[in-house]
């Protein structure tokens, strides 16, 4: 990512601000599989701030892409409210051969849902009531 | 007649009235699944449990005890709450918590009783049962997990069908209902215990995730599949009618409706006649209103009267009026509705009529059928029979055997055996208080007359069975010639107007220009010259008369589809294609018009025609009936044929055997 | 609880049975069941119809016998009934078996008074021998059927045995009773203690004792 885009955009990672929080304050913890980061306060100091409910440390993600929350697949999304101390590798049980991939919410994105018979799905509504069979001669 | 105090209110119950009944009657609602007003009194599902004083210091099963005099019942104390709490907790124990998928949902007894007497909240932790779906045939859906064995549906085959077929296999939880090696329910009642099902263990296969009740417009109607006019209620969605339910009559159907009536509704949805067809080089072809009247106005152009009508098996009595208004205007009365071409003597209609009514055959302690294959022709006179039978009615058959469901003794084939009836018969009926004599479409041919004889001779009611809803409505309004169907022929019309007749052989008008005003294209439509689209019965108002003389009220619950019209309408305009004047211009007008002419359509309900006719002793009645009038149940008018349901039903539960044959 | 669920109706089911009918010596007992009741009542007698049937199949296949579907529906039309009716009755009751079951039938209870008194000991020993719950043993000599109470819990534990009961069983006794069934003699039926006649209170009467030798009027002492 080209400096100027660093400097002048938020939507997209970390701002400028809070790299240099991170690498300050932060210690990696993890990237989970879309590559987000996911970061703990480095020092005891930083303990009691702001973020931080239950006196418990201070959690946060760096996206990889854009910023948007629900990116977070549920198993980070634990980590980061403070559901368990752990890193979800080792602290979940093992991923079951069913379980699908986290997908983030689509919607306003092509990928989004669309109904059968909109206009993005050609269109062709499906048989509704009062639909009937006409007769022909033949 | 006991005087019991139902939650301090006196009051005084019918003899022989049970608890649950005396409860009733002060107004106060007792929950229950098992018990059923028609049906008998089972007491296993015990959700009617009240406080009756004097007796046992515990709640007791209401519908099962007896109301005696001076009892206290009690509906509102805390141990009755209790005890229902506890017996709709025990109910949901075992059942399924599918709500939102089940096809009761919305309608279900259990549903609305667990929200009105039930807990909040389930304490049941452990594993619910799960029973296998049993197969019972085309008609009906199971999901027995969510059975709770109130036994309404194997009593009601036994009872009111008279086919033993359900049954309750196994004991306590692992009670299952089934039929006998899942065979599919063969009887033309069967999809009566879907609406018995408390809950959604048996629901409509046909109708199964189609709609939600609430969802649904209800229009009151009457069934057209057969004579029996049965009250239904037509529940519509958008433009479709989704499903038939019987409304509750007991002059008629009681609660029942037979499967024909019930089903054949997905007809209304297929073959559908929905634009102006005329036939151009032998082939019929789509064409406009205006040309196919005036291709009718030119074929009777100069000989205005030569013009005929024929009515068919479903029509309205307001249609047939109106043709019979343009016939008239056109100076013609040539009207027929006994399309196989019966002629039978109308000229007294209280000898075509029912006139025991549906309800007082039930009394009849000697019942004579004359070429009548009632279960097929009238399923809901058939339940009556049996009532009779049970109460200790003889029944004799004339006729080709088939399935009763009570006890009867068919007396040959041969209408000769009348006129010289066996002796222990003949005895019975001299015997019998209220004898009754019953003549089906196979009998009105050669033994009418013979039959009215022996009615006249033992002082029995007098009865014809119809079997098309059209038929007496068609009579009162003179839709019969003295030669029937051969007269009409004979005259040669130039213009055939056929309302919906399907079942008349056209060959015999080959020179007529045949046109059909219908909603089906069926036999009729294929012969026809001109088609103009008409409405079914579910899409106009109109009023019927059943066979027993009843003249009841249907309203529209659907619009036709397509060019399609209300049938009146398009009579009304090709009386202005013809130039001739009817005399209405609204359905208000037609209606007042049709009741000035003939006033016992104007009020529903018997129609009064008078007393029979005088018999003569000296007819004989000849002739050998080979076979009755109803080939397949399932298949008897043209939106039946046009239902997938009923064919499927024709096939599966009818044919299943020839079928059979046919693979091997 | 033991499957009630009637043998899978199949063409070797059809072909073994369909032919069943009452060999003339039950026909005989069967209308003599039937005359207990008035003309046209005939139905009432299905009980006892299907428990002749059960043991025509019996005497057939040398075992305590069973009800298949075709014999069901023989009994239904023997009693001119619908054949669901009969398939009700013939799964309410456990004393009709609706799958084949061994020479031997045997029927430990389970229910609480027995349970107390030792009779998993005796599903013990009848493991022992090679039976299983619900299940002929391969030798075809034994099915063991868990039951709920039979009312001997004055002698518990008992097992029903065939149309016998053997009652106040240890794991010996019921050894010995099953040792006896298997070399084909009747062991005596009832209770197993020796001295005990029958459900009698252990170490004689302690109430009522006059009454023991001769009959005795207590009223003048009331």
């Amino acid at each position: 990512m080209s400096i100027l885009g660093k400097i002048f955009t938020w939507w997209n990672g970390a701002t400028i601000g809070t790299s240099l929080f991170t690498s300050r304050r932060g210690e990696k913890v993890g990237t989970d599989a879309q590559g987000n980061t996911y970061y703990r306060s480095k020092n005891k100091r930083d303990l009691n701030t702001a973020g931080s409910y239950s006196g418990g440390e201070r959690r946060w993600v760096i996206y990889e892409g854009a910023n948007d929350a629900s990116r977070v697949p549920p198993e980070w999304h634990g980590w980061l409210h403070g559901a368990f101390d752990d890193v979800p590798e080792s602290n979940l049980p093992p991923a079951r051969i069913w379980e699908a991939d986290y997908t983030p919410n689509a919607t306003g994105t092509p990928n989004a849902y669309r109904p059968q018979g909109a206009l993005e799905m050609g269109g062709k509504r499906a048989r509704t009531t009062g639909d009937y069979e006409a007769w022909t001669p033949e | 007649m006991p005087k019991v105090t139902v939650d301090g209110l006196e009051i005084e119950v019918p003899d022989g009235a049970t608890v649950l009944q005396a409860c009733e009657l002060a107004g106060k609602e007792i929950p229950r699944f098992c018990y059923h007003e028609r049906l008998s009194i089972a007491g296993n599902c015990r959700m009617c449990l009240v406080e009756v004083k004097p007796g046992p210091p515990k709640p007791q099963a209401s519908c099962a005890l007896p109301a005696t005099d001076g009892q206290e019942i009690r509906t509102d104390t805390e141990m009755v709450k209790t005890a229902r709490e506890g017996v709709m907790e025990f109910l949901l124990i075992n059942h399924p918590l599918d709500c939102p998928i089940c096809d009761q949902g919305g309608e279900c007894d259990l549903q609305d009783q667990s929200m009105y007497y039930g807990r909040g909240a389930t304490r049941y932790r452990m594993n619910k049962r799960a029973v296998t779906e049993k197969y019972m045939g085309p008609l009906i859906k199971t999901i027995m997990t969510r059975c709770i064995h109130c036994t309404r549906c194997v009593r009601f085959s036994e009872e009111i069908a008279g086919v033993d077929e359900i049954g309750a296999v196994g004991r306590g939880e692992d009670m299952q209902i089934t039929t006998y090696l899942e065979q599919a329910a063969e009887h033309e009642l069967s999809a009566n215990v879907i609406d018995l099902c408390p809950v959604g263990a048996l629901t409509s296969r046909p109708y199964a995730f189609e709609a939600r009740p609430w969802e649904l417009k209800k229009t009151l109607s009457i069934d057209v599949s057969d004579a029996v006019g049965a009250n239904i209620t037509l529940y519509s969605k958008g433009r479709e009618v989704m499903r038939a339910l019987p409304r509750i009559n007991d002059a008629v159907n009681e609660e029942w409706l037979s499967d024909k009536g019930r089903y054949q509704v997905d007809g209304l949805m297929r073959r559908r006649l929905d634009k102006v067809y005329m036939r151009r080089d032998g082939k019929l072809q789509a064409a406009g209103w205006d040309e196919a009247f005036t291709a009718i106005a030119e074929a009777v152009a100069g000989d205005k009267g030569s013009i005929a009508a024929i009515a068919g098996d479903l029509v309205d009595c307001e249609t047939m009026f109106a043709a019979k208004a343009l016939l008239r205007a056109c100076g013609s009365n040539l009207l027929e509705g006994r399309q196989t071409g019966m002629a039978y003597d109308v000229s007294n209609l209280a000898a075509v009529n029912f006139n025991s009514s549906f309800a007082g055959i039930e009394e009849a302690d000697a019942i004579l059928i004359v070429g009548s294959h009632v279960r097929w022709e009238a399923p809901l006179v058939n339940v009556r029979l049996r009532k009779a039978a049970k109460r200790g009615a003889k029944i004799f058959i004339v006729g080709p055997a088939w399935d009763t469901t009570y006890p009867a003794e068919f007396i040959g084939t041969d209408l000769a055996i009348l006129n010289e009836l066996p002796s222990h018969i003949a005895e019975t009926f001299e015997k019998a208080e209220r004898p009754a004599v019953i003549v089906g479409g196979a009998g009105l041919k050669n033994a009418h007359g013979k039959a009215l004889a022996l009615a006249a001779g033992w002082g029995a009611a007098f009865n014809v069975l119809h079997m098309s809803a059209s038929r007496m409505g068609g009579l009162m309004l003179g839709y019969a010639q003295k030669g029937g169907i051969a007269d009409i022929a004979e005259a040669k019309p130039k213009v055939l107007l056929s309302l919906g007749a399907d079942e008349t052989d056209y060959a015999s008008f080959a020179d007529s220009l045949k046109v059909y005003v219908g909603h089906h294209g069926d036999a009729g439509a294929h012969a026809a010259d001109i088609i103009l689209p008409a409405a079914s019965y579910a899409e106009k108002d109109g009023t019927y008369v059943n066979t027993e003389g009843r003249v009841q009220f249907a309203e529209k619950a659907v619009f036709a589809p397509g060019d399609a019209r209300e049938d009146w309408t398009i009579l009304r305009a090709l009386a202005d294609a013809l130039g001739v004047e009817v005399g209405f211009d609204s359905f208000g007008e037609l209606q007042s018009a049709m009741i000035a002419e003939v006033p016992a359509l104007g009020e529903e309900g018997l129609a009064d025609y008078g007393a029979l006719p005088e018999a003569d002793k000296n007819t004989r009645a000849e002739g050998e009936i080979s076979a009755y009038p109803v080939r397949d149940f399932y298949l008897t008018n043209p939106i039946a044929r046009a239902s997938e349901v009923m064919q499927r039903c024709s096939s599966e539960l009818l044919h299943a055997g020839e079928l059979q044959e046919a693979a091997e | 609880m033991a499957d009630r669920s009637p043998a899978p109706d199949t063409p070797e089911l059809r072909a073994r049975w369909g032919s069943f009918a009452f060999t003339e010596a039950y026909k005989v007992k069967a209308d003599r069941h039937i005359a207990k009741y008035p003309e046209g009542r005939q139905k009432s007698a299905v009980m006892p119809l299907l428990d002749l049937a059960q043991r025509q199949v019996g005497e057939e296949t040398g075992t305590q016998g069973w009800l298949p579907l075709p014999v069901i529906e023989y009994v239904a039309a023997y009693l001119d009934m619908p054949v669901i009716r009969v398939l009700e009755v013939a799964t309410f009751y456990f004393m009709y078996n609706m799958r084949p079951v061994g020479k031997h039938h045997v029927q430990v209870c389970g229910t609480t008074p027995c349970m107390l008194r030792g009779s998993d000991a005796l599903f013990e020993t009848c493991k022992a021998r090679g039976m299983k719950k619900g299940h002929v043993s391969e030798d075809g000599l034994w099915t063991l059927t868990e039951v709920e109470c039979m009312g001997n819990c004055a002698t518990a534990p008992m097992a029903q045995i065939n149309d016998d009961n053997y009652e106040d069983l240890t794991p010996e006794r019921l050894d010995a009773v099953l040792d006896a069934l298997a070399a084909g003699e009747q062991p005596k039926a009832g209770t197993q203690e020796p001295g005990r006649h029958t459900s009698e209170p252990y170490g004689g009467v302690t109430t009522l004792k006059e009454m023991v030798d001769e009959n005795h009027d207590y009223r003048s002492e009331w």
